[in-house]
C-alpha cells in the first residue's frame, strides 16, 4: 500500500512535471529590426520596446501559462538580409509570429515569404497607407489618420498655399499624393512640388525654389539623415515658413539632435511622441528609461511595437492556443488595448489601429505642445474607398490612392 | 539681378561641394594611387571631432583646423600600419581600405551611438533681392579657393611640395637622389587625410552628424576625381568641379535634385569617354598644365 | 577519351589539375547532389539562394583575376537581370507559364547593357581603376534612378517597377509539360542551380586556358605588348566584361525567381562592392578559390547577423582588411597547395618506387 503511494505520487509528479514543461515551451516571437546600417537609429529602440513589453507579460506569468520568447537576428538595413533571416525565423527557429522591419521596402521584403508560409506579421511603422494583408497586422498610423488632420489644421491656422517636399520613393510619393486630396478637401492649393532623392543632403536649390514660390506652409516629407539636414540649412538660410508633417519628430527626434530653434513652428500629426504628457505615458516612459537608461528618443514606431507585442499576447489568451489562424480569428475581434498614448482599438476590416491623433507643435525651445487632439480616428480609407475587408475576403496586396 | 545672383550661387554652392568633398581624394587617389573607399568615413572623424570640441566649448574656427589636425594625424597613423603595404596596387587598396571603412563607421556607430548633436551653422542669415542665404554657405566656395591656393604653394612652391610631386611620379630616383620617400609618403597621406577632415568638419554644420555621415560625399568626391585624373591636382579639382558643379546646379536647379544627380553622373561618363586620363591628364599632354 | 577531355580544362590559369583535385571535384559534386536528402528544406533554400551568387563572382573572377578589370557593376547587372526577367515574366507568364524564355531574354538583355557599357569604356580606352570607379558610378546611378519608379505611372504592361520599396510578386521559373505545370522551387531550383553552376565552372576554366584565356592574362598583364602582337585588346575586354555581365545576369534571375522580389538597394554601394571582396578574400586568379570563398563569407555574414551582434560589420571589415594585406593573393590558394604538398608527400612516402 505504502508502495502504492509512493508510485502514484510519482507518476502524479511525473505527469506534473511533463505538464508544466510543456507548458513552459515559449512563446517564440521573431523580431526583425536592425542595429546596424543605415536605420540603426530608427530600428533599434523598437528591440528595446519589444524586449520591455515581453519582460512585463513574462512577469505576470506570460501568455495562456506560456512565458514570451524573442528571437533577434540584426537584419543590418539590408533588404536582402531581410528576406533572408524571415526564412530562417519561419523555416529553422519555427517562430509564432514575426515582428519588425522600419522602412516599406524591408516590410515589402518580409511580406511576400510570410504569405507564402501563412505566418502571422506585424509590421509597427506609420507608412503610406494601403497594405491589406490577411497575414498582415499594422500598428502604426496611416495618411488618413495623420494627413488630413495637419493640413486641415494648418490651413486654417497659416492659409491656403503650401508646397510640398517629399523623398523620392514610395513613402514621399504616395503621402504627396494624399495630400493633393487633403488641399482640396480643406480649400488648400498646391503651389509647389519637389521630390528629393535619398542619397542628398545640400538643399541649396531647394531653398531657393521655395523663397520664390513663397508658401504658407511647408509640407515635409523628407526622410533619413541626409534629408534632414534641410532643416538646418533651411534655418541657416532665415526660411521662416512653418511646416507641417506626418514623420519629422515622431521618429527620428530632430527637435533633440538640432540645436533649437531649428525645428521650430513644425506641426506633426500623430499619435505619439515622447513627451506626449499624459500619466499612462510618463509611466510608460519611466519604465522604459529604468530597462534602457540609453534610448535616445522613444518614437511612435518604439511604442508601436510595444502595443504590437501586448495585442499578440491579447489575441493568444483570447485563442487560448498560438495557432495561427485561430490568433487571427481573436486578431479580428475588435481588440482594444490601453496603450501609453491611449485607447487603440484594432479595426478588424483593415488591420490597423482606431486611435487618437495629435497635432504636435515644436516651438522656438524646442519644447512640444498639443494645442489639439482628433479623437479615435479611424484607419477607414482601405474599407471605405476600397471596398476591402479582410475578415470576409482575404487579400495579399497594397492599395494605392 | 536677383535671378542672376541666386543662379550665381547655386553654382558657386555646387562647386564648392564638389571642390572640398574631393581634395583630399584627389591626392591620396590621384597623386599616390590608394583608391581610399573610407574617404567617407575621414570625413565623419573630421565632422565628429569639430563637432565633440565646439560642444566641449572651443570657438567652431578652432574645431575645424583642430579636426583637420586630428584626421591628418589619425592618417599618419593608418599610412603606417595599413596602407603602406598597399602601395601600386590601386585594386587591393580599394578591397582593403573598404575594410577600413566598415571597421570605422560601424565602429562609431558602437562608440558614440547612432547620432550626434549636431552643429548650430553660426554667422545667420543676409537678405538680398528679397531671398535670404547663409552667409555661412556664401563663405565655402571662399574657403575652398584659400584652400586650393594654400596647396598649390605646398606642391608647388615648397622644397616639401617638389620632393612629394617626384617621390609621387617615381620613387626609386627620388629615393636615388637622396630623397627620404618613406616619410614623404607618410606626410603626403597624413596631408590628404588632413584635407579629408577639414571637409567633413567644414560641412558639419550644414548635417546631421551620424556614423554614415560621409557616405553621401563617397560618390561626388571619386567623380570629382576621375573627372580631374591625377596629373596635375590643383588645375585638375578645379576644372572638374567647375565643370561637373555647374552640369549639377544647372539642372538641378531647373529640373530638380534626382535629374540634378543623375546629370551628374552621366556628365562624368561622358567626359571620362572623351578624357581617358582625366582633364588634367589631357592639360599635361597638351603640354599646358605643370 | 576522359584524359582529353581533362586536358582542355586543365593549365596555367586553373588551380588543381591532378588526380587529387578532380576526385575531391566529383565527391564534392555528389555530395551537392545528394544534399537534400540530409537537410531540413531550409538548408536547402539558404544554400540555393547563396549558390545563385556565384555565377556573378564567376564572372567577376575572370574579368579581375585574368584580366585585371575590377568591375563594381556586377551587382547593377545582377539588378537589370532581375528587373527585365520580372518585367518579361510577368508579362508572359499568363500568357504561355513558360518563364524560361524570360530568363533567356533577360540574360540578353543583361549582355546588351554590358556590352554597351564595355564599348564606352574599353573603345574610350579608360583603364585601371578609372573602369572600376565608372563602373560603381554606373551602379549607383542605375539605383538612383530604380528608386524614384513608384507608382502606377513606372509600369511595363503589367509589371510595376515598385520604386524604393521594390518589384514584388515575381514569378518562379516554371514551364508547361502537357497539362502539368512544373515550377522551380526549393529542390527542383537548387537541383537547377547546381547543374547550371556544374556547366558554368567546366566551361570557364576551358574558356580560361583557352587560346582566349591566354590572350586576356596576356592583355591584363601587359596590354602594350598583347596590342604589339596583334590582338585587339579593346575587343578582348569588351568579350570578358560581356561575358561577366550575362553571368550576373544569371545570377540576377535565379536570385529574384527565388526570392520573388528586388528592390534597387540591391545595387547600392555596399552591395555592389560584395562581390569584389568575396573575389578579393578567395583569390581572384581561381575560380574555385572564388566559388568556395563566396559560399564561405556569404555563411559567415549571416552566421554574424544571426548572433544579433553589433560587431558583425566590424569583423567583416577587419578580416577583410587583414586578408588583403597579409595574403593577397587570397586565402584559397595557399591552402588548396598546402593540401596538395601534403598530399604529394603523402603518395611519396608510401610509394616503395
Amino acid at each position: 500500500m505504502k508502495r502504492g503511494i509512493i508510485v502514484m505520487v510519482a507518476l502524479a509528479a511525473a505527469f506534473l512535471y511533463s505538464l508544466s514543461s510543456q507548458a513552459a515551451d515559449p512563446i517564440k516571437i521573431g523580431i526583425l529590426e536592425s542595429r546596424s546600417g543605415n536605420f540603426a537609429l530608427h530600428s533599434a529602440p523598437k528591440y528595446m520596446a519589444a524586449q520591455l513589453a515581453v519582460k512585463e507579460i513574462n512577469d505576470k506569468g506570460g501568455v495562456i501559462g506560456r512565458p514570451l520568447e524573442l528571437v533577434a537576428p540584426d537584419p543590418q538595413s539590408d533588404n536582402r538580409r531581410f528576406q533572408e533571416l524571415t526564412r530562417m525565423l519561419i523555416q529553422r527557429d519555427k517562430v509564432d509570429v514575426l515582428f519588425g522591419g522600419f522602412a516599406s521596402a524591408e516590410r515589402e521584403a518580409i511580406r511576400p515569404i510570410i504569405d507564402q508560409y501563412k505566418m502571422l506579421y506585424f509590421y509597427n511603422t506609420q507608412y503610406e497607407g494601403g497594405v491589406a494583408d490577411k497575414y498582415t497586422f499594422c500598428t502604426g498610423p496611416v495618411p488618413e489618420q495623420q494627413i488630413d488632420p495637419v493640413i486641415k489644421y494648418c490651413i486654417e491656422k497659416f492659409g491656403p498655399r503650401m508646397y510640398i517636399l517629399a523623398a523620392d520613393y514610395n513613402f514621399g510619393q504616395l503621402s504627396a499624393k494624399w495630400t493633393h486630396v487633403m488641399a482640396e478637401k480643406y480649400g488648400g492649393e498646391v503651389v509647389g512640388e519637389e521630390f528629393i532623392p535619398l542619397a542628398t543632403s545640400q538643399f541649396a536649390s531647394t531653398l531657393e525654389r521655395v523663397q520664390s514660390a513663397n508658401p504658407d506652409f511647408l509640407v515635409m516629407y523628407i526622410t533619413g539623415d541626409n534629408h534632414a539636414s534641410f532643416y538646418p540649412q533651411a534655418q541657416a538660410a532665415g526660411l521662416k515658413i512653418p511646416y507641417a508633417t506626418s514623420i519629422n519628430v515622431a521618429q527620428g527626434y530632430e527637435h533633440r539632435r538640432f540645436p533649437a530653434p531649428t525645428l521650430s513652428g513644425m506641426h506633426i500629426g500623430v499619435h505619439y511622441v515622447e513627451e506626449l504628457n499624459t500619466p499612462a505615458n510618463e509611466d510608460f516612459v519611466k519604465r522604459f528609461r529604468a530597462m534602457f537608461p540609453d534610448v535616445a528618443y522613444i518614437g511612435e514606431q518604439t511604442e508601436n511595437t510595444y502595443v504590437g507585442i501586448y495585442l499578440y499576447a491579447l489575441a493568444v489568451e483570447k485563442a487560448g492556443t498560438t495557432d495561427i489562424p485561430k490568433v487571427i480569428e481573436a486578431l479580428e475581434s475588435g481588440l482594444q488595448f490601453d496603450a501609453p498614448e491611449g485607447s487603440v482599438t484594432l479595426d478588424p476590416a483593415t488591420h490597423h489601429l482606431v486611435r487618437d491623433i495629435r497635432i504636435v507643435v515644436v516651438d522656438d525651445n524646442h519644447d512640444l505642445h498639443f494645442p489639439a487632439t482628433y479623437e479615435q480616428l479611424k484607419p477607414d480609407w482601405l474599407s471605405s474607398e476600397k471596398g476591402v475587408d479582410l475578415t470576409k475576403k482575404p487579400e495579399f496586396v497594397q492599395y494605392e490612392p | 539681378m536677383s535671378t542672376v545672383f541666386s543662379v550665381l550661387y547655386i553654382y558657386l554652392d555646387s562647386i564648392a561641394f564638389l571642390l572640398l568633398s574631393s581634395l583630399g581624394l584627389i591626392i591620396i587617389l590621384g597623386m599616390m594611387g590608394i583608391t581610399n573607399m573610407a574617404h567617407g568615413e575621414f570625413m565623419m572623424l573630421g565632422a565628429y571631432t569639430c563637432a565633440l570640441a565646439t560642444h566641449a566649448g572651443c570657438p567652431l574656427f578652432l574645431s575645424i583646423v583642430l579636426a583637420m589636425v586630428a584626421v591628418g594625424l589619425l592618417g599618419m597613423i593608418m599610412e603606417s600600419v595599413i596602407i603602406r603595404r598597399l602601395y601600386g596596387n590601386l585594386l587591393q587598396s580599394l578591397v582593403a581600405t573598404w575594410g577600413l571603412s566598415l571597421i570605422l563607421s560601424q565602429g562609431m556607430l558602437i562608440l558614440m551611438g547612432p547620432s550626434l548633436p549636431s552643429i548650430p551653422m553660426p554667422l545667420g542669415g543676409v537678405m538680398l533681392g528679397g531671398r535670404s542665404y547663409a552667409i555661412y554657405r556664401m563663405l565655402l566656395p571662399l574657403i575652398g579657393v584659400v584652400v586650393v591656393v594654400g596647396l598649390g604653394l605646398i606642391l608647388f612652391r615648397t622644397s616639401f611640395g617638389m620632393k612629394a610631386r617626384a617621390t609621387m611620379q617615381n620613387p626609386e630616383i627620388s629615393r636615388a637622389m637622396g630623397v627620404n620617400t618613406k616619410l614623404i609618403y607618410l606626410l603626403v597621406f597624413g596631408l590628404g587625410c588632413g584635407l579629408t577632415g577639414l571637409a567633413g568638419a567644414l560641412y558639419a554644420p550644414t548635417t546631421v552628424l551620424g556614423p554614415l555621415y560621409g557616405a553621401n560625399f563617397l560618390a561626388p568626391a571619386f567623380v570629382t576625381v576621375v573627372v580631374s585624373g591625377g596629373a596635375n591636382v590643383i588645375l585638375g579639382a578645379l576644372m572638374a568641379s567647375v565643370i561637373l558643379g555647374v552640369v549639377e546646379g544647372s539642372f538641378s536647379y531647373a529640373f530638380g535634385a534626382v535629374i540634378g544627380r543623375l546629370s551628374l553622373l552621366i556628365a562624368t561618363m561622358l567626359l571620362i569617354r572623351f578624357f581617358p586620363d582625366g582633364l588634367s591628364g589631357w592639360l599635361v599632354k597638351r603640354g599646358g598644365g605643370r | 577519351m576522359i584524359r582529353r577531355f581533362l586536358r582542355e580544362l586543365n593549365g596555367p590559369q586553373s588551380l588543381g589539375s591532378r588526380g587529387l583535385f578532380w576526385s575531391s571535384f566529383g565527391l564534392c559534386v555528389v555530395v551537392m547532389v545528394l544534399l537534400p536528402a540530409f537537410v531540413s528544406e531550409y538548408e536547402v533554400g539558404n544554400f540555393t539562394y547563396f549558390l545563385t551568387n556565384i555565377f556573378l563572382a564567376l564572372g567577376l573572377s575572370m574579368m579581375w583575376g585574368l584580366g585585371n578589370i575590377l568591375s563594381f557593376g556586377q551587382m547593377a547587372f545582377f539588378g537589370l537581370a532581375g528587373y527585365s526577367y520580372g518585367v518579361i515574366a510577368a508579362n508572359l507568364a499568363p500568357v504561355t507559364d513558360n518563364t524560361f524564355l524570360a530568363c533567356i531574354l533577360a540574360v540578353l538583355v543583361t549582355m546588351a547593357g554590358a556590352a554597351l557599357l564595355g564599348y564606352f569604356l574599353f573603345f574610350g580606352r579608360v583603364s585601371g581603376v578609372y573602369v572600376s570607379i565608372i563602373t560603381l558610378v554606373t551602379t549607383l546611378i542605375f539605383e538612383t534612378f530604380m528608386a524614384q519608379t513608384a507608382g502606377p505611372k513606372w509600369a511595363i504592361g503589367k509589371a510595376l517597377l515598385g520604386g524604393y520599396n521594390g518589384m514584388v510578386g515575381i514569378p518562379s521559373l516554371q514551364f508547361r509539360w502537357g497539362n502539368e505545370l512544373i515550377e522551380f522551387f526549393d529542390v527542383p531550383l537548387y537541383y537547377l542551380v547546381i547543374a547550371l553552376l556544374l556547366v558554368t565552372y567546366l566551361a570557364l576554366r576551358w574558356l580560361a586556358n583557352s587560346r582566349y584565356g591566354n590572350a586576356l592574362v596576356a592583355t591584363g598583364s601587359n596590354p602594350v605588348r598583347t596590342e604589339m602582337l596583334g590582338y585587339d585588346i579593346r575587343l578582348v575586354q569588351l568579350e570578358v566584361f560581356t561575358l561577366a555581365g550575362g553571368l550576373a545576369g544569371l545570377s540576377g534571375v535565379l536570385y529574384v525567381s527565388w526570392g520573388h522580389y528586388i528592390t534597387p538597394s540591391t545595387m547600392g554601394l555596399t552591395t555592389a562592392a560584395l562581390p569584389v571582396v568575396w573575389v578579393a578574400f578567395g583569390g581572384r586568379k581561381s575560380l574555385l578559390a572564388t566559388m568556395v570563398a563566396a559560399i564561405g563569407l556569404q555563411y559567415f555574414a549571416q552566421y554574424l547577423s544571426m548572433t544579433g551582434s553589433q560587431h558583425a560589420l566590424v569583423i567583416q571589415g577587419a578580416l577583410l582588411m587583414l586578408v588583403v594585406m597579409f595574403v593577397p593573393e587570397g586565402v584559397i590558394p595557399p591552402v588548396g597547395r598546402a593540401i596538395g604538398r601534403w598530399w604529394r608527400r603523402g603518395t611519396k612516402e608510401g610509394d616503395p618506387s
